[in-house]
């Protein structure tokens, strides 16, 4: 029983994989990893996509931002937690995130903003310097973080053509025309 | 005639000495190696002899050339994130700090065999084991982006017992911080100057430095005659306390001009000191091999990285015054009188040819002093200007990379034309155990008179 379960697992996971992933790795070439790179598609013409109700997390957690990179859907809200013992602050130099000062908060209160225009905004902390995140605000939903490794997969994305971006805080972005038709692979390179 | 020949003794005796007591630190510096998890011999050719790699990794602030995040494996400590750097000035510009403190220590054992003639034409062996003669402590790395630091204290032990303990070296450097990168950096603090920049004594493959250079005292009642023992009055400064600029343009042209402390008051001289400040300047071309700032376009180059063929030549030149520093001597009468060398240039070239497993490299030089002599009263007894030249030449050869030779003379030719010229013979062969631990047996003489030499077995590591 517990074998015909496991097969089961692997053969919906397959099966999940086949209906439209987009798939691959991006190497981050000149960092220690590849992690944190956006992968994601483009803005499709003539197509729009609502703004979730529910609200993204992006938490402050041993003095980092978790996750360090968040990708959402423009228009979504995002609420910023404090799960540290200190005082923390959330803001954004980007003209294209309204600038916006979240002031300093304690542990366990949560603010909100809300993301209203495509960007990639820096995310910093007036109280500790060091901390750097980041909110990749997406034309579509169809985005995915890259791990350590580089791996991503980008779920749920209808059969057609295109245009995939890699955005990464570091490094040059980078583009790709791709033919979506069932699981396919797609691999970049990115660099300075 | 005899007694001028017994002076020229004595002052070679005082060279022994000074051989055997301040010999040269050793400039390797295994902060860097923990830093990247790379060997030492990424830099050197074996410590402290830097390679082509090594010099531009040295010229660039101590980061790699084109240095990637991943290169760096010891991960530092953000003192604010890349991302603050659009907020300034609204917020300090961020910077990081070592992931662990950059300490590194070197330690050099030495058992020393000096033969050398005294005043009364005996001759005096001695056998000294200087365990350890020398240990030096390191700190070196890179702040954030543009800055960089390094310092050094020694430690020595004397034949007699004593210990010496000195800052040798603590400088900051801003790096590539205005117009193309390599080109303008800026050094402050207390430093070796970059116009020894092939030729410093802390970066030879051998233990003797190159005293004829260095610690000549162009300083006497006729022009200099001699070594000095220490302290000022020499030929060129080995460590300097000032600003320097100096930068790499379109890969192979280098250049510094630095301005420094002059001769001051010390070790026995007197006087009010100088106020004004010594300048000197160096400009270089590199043909062939790696680039100056590790740059490797359109040139092949061995993977066995001590070998290349390339050719660099420049020239370098100091001034500098010494107005109101009295140097104390016994003029032929017998009477006391101090000398004050008012104005001295110097003005060379240098050279260094890599040929595969051989480099080649010397260093030719003018020197020029305006020296005042003055009676105990503080009247003006002689003026005039005096001339010396001197120049060395070594050869370093990397038989297998572990078994490196060295051979090298040493010439000067005084303004004090009865000293009668000063030359010198030193002969090295180094073991490297491991590539932090060195052994070396190294011969020095006196070309002169061969009753006035030494010979030292080394054993050095660093870690």
């Amino acid at each position: 029983m517990k074998h015909l379960s496991i097969a089961l697992v692997f053969l919906f996971a397959a099966a999940s994989l086949a209906a439209g992933d987009i798939h691959g790795k991006v190497t981050a070439k000149g960092l220690r990893d590849s992690a944190n790179a956006v992968v994601y598609v483009d803005a499709i013409a003539g197509k729009t996509f609502p703004a979730p109700a529910d609200h993204a997390k992006m938490d402050q957690r041993n003095m980092e931002f978790t996750p360090k990179v968040l990708p959402i859907l423009v228009g979504t809200t995002v609420n910023f937690h404090n799960s540290d013992a200190v005082l923390h602050n959330v803001f954004s130099p980007d003209a294209c995130a309204d600038r916006f000062d979240l002031g300093a908060w304690a542990q366990g209160e949560v603010k909100t903003n809300t993301f209203k225009k495509p960007c990639f905004a820096v995310l910093l902390c007036k109280v500790h310097s060091e901390m750097e995140g980041y909110v990749a605000v997406l034309p579509t939903p169809y985005h995915a973080v890259t791990a350590a490794d580089g791996s991503y997969v980008i779920k749920d994305v209808p059969d057609g053509t295109y245009t995939v971006k890699v955005w990464h805080p570091k490094l040059k972005p980078a583009h790709k025309s791709v033919a979506v038709k069932g699981a396919t692979q797609e691999d970049f390179e990115i660099a300075k | 005639m005899a007694k001028c020949r017994r002076s020229t003794l004595v002052g070679f005796l005082m060279g022994v000495i000074l051989v055997v007591l301040y010999t040269p630190s050793a400039n390797a510096i295994p902060a860097f190696a923990r830093k990247y998890e790379t060997s030492c011999q990424t830099c050197h050719i074996g410590f402290p002899k830097l390679n082509a790699f090594g010099e531009a990794f040295r010229l660039n602030g101590y980061r790699m050339p084109k240095e990637t995040e991943d290169q760096i494996k010891m991960k530092p400590v953000s003192l604010g994130s890349d991302a603050y750097k659009r907020m300034w000035p609204r917020a300090i510009y961020p910077s990081d700090l070592p992931g662990q403190v950059p300490l590194a220590l070197n330690v050099k054992m030495a058992s020393v065999y000096a033969s050398s003639i005294d005043d009364t034409g005996r001759t005096l062996i001695k056998n000294d084991f200087q365990f350890p003669q020398e240990a030096n402590l390191f700190a070196g790395g890179t702040l954030g982006e543009h800055i960089s630091f390094l310092s050094e204290i020694t430690w020595g032990e004397n034949p007699d017992g004593s210990t010496e303990t000195e800052l040798e070296r603590a400088h900051i450097q801003f790096g590539s911080f205005l117009g193309p990168e390599h080109l303008i950096n800026l050094k402050i603090g207390k430093f070796a100057p970059d116009f020894a920049d092939g030729f410093h004594e802390m970066l030879l493959s051998t233990n003797n430095g190159i005293d004829t250079l260095f610690s000549f005292n162009p300083i006497g009642l006729h022009g200099g005659a001699e070594l000095a023992d220490s302290g000022g009055g020499v030929s060129l400064p080995s460590n300097v306390k000032g600003v320097e600029l100096y930068g790499v343009g379109a890969h192979r042209f280098f250049y510094t001009v630095g301005v420094a402390n002059g001769l001051g008051v010390a070790n026995g001289n007197t006087g009010t000191g100088s106020a004004s400040k010594d300048a000197y300047a160096r400009v270089d071309y590199k043909f062939g091999g790696m680039a100056l700032d590790g740059d490797t376009t359109g040139v092949k180059l061995p993977p066995e990285n001590w070998r290349e063929r390339s050719f660099r030549v420049g020239v370098l030149g100091y001034h500098g015054s010494g107005k109101g520093t009295d140097f104390p001597f016994t003029d032929d009468a017998g009477n006391a009188v101090n000398i004050q060398d008012t104005t001295f240039t110097r003005g060379g070239v240098y050279a260094s040819w890599f040929f595969n497993d051989l480099n080649v490299f010397g260093v030719a030089l003018a020197g020029r002093d305006h020296l005042n002599t003055f009676d105990d009263a503080g009247t003006l007894e002689n003026s005039a200007s005096y001339r010396y030249r001197t120049w060395f030449v070594q050869a370093d050869y990397v038989i297998v990379p572990p078994l490196q030779a060295s051979l090298r003379y040493e010439n000067v030719n005084p303004a004090d034309h009865s000293a009668g010229s000063i030359r010198a013979l030193n002969a090295s062969l180094s073991y490297f155990i491991y590539v932090n631990v060195k052994a070396t047996v190294e011969y020095h003489r006196d070309l002169r008179e061969s009753k006035n030499y030494d010979l030292s077995t080394i054993l050095r590591f660093a870690f």
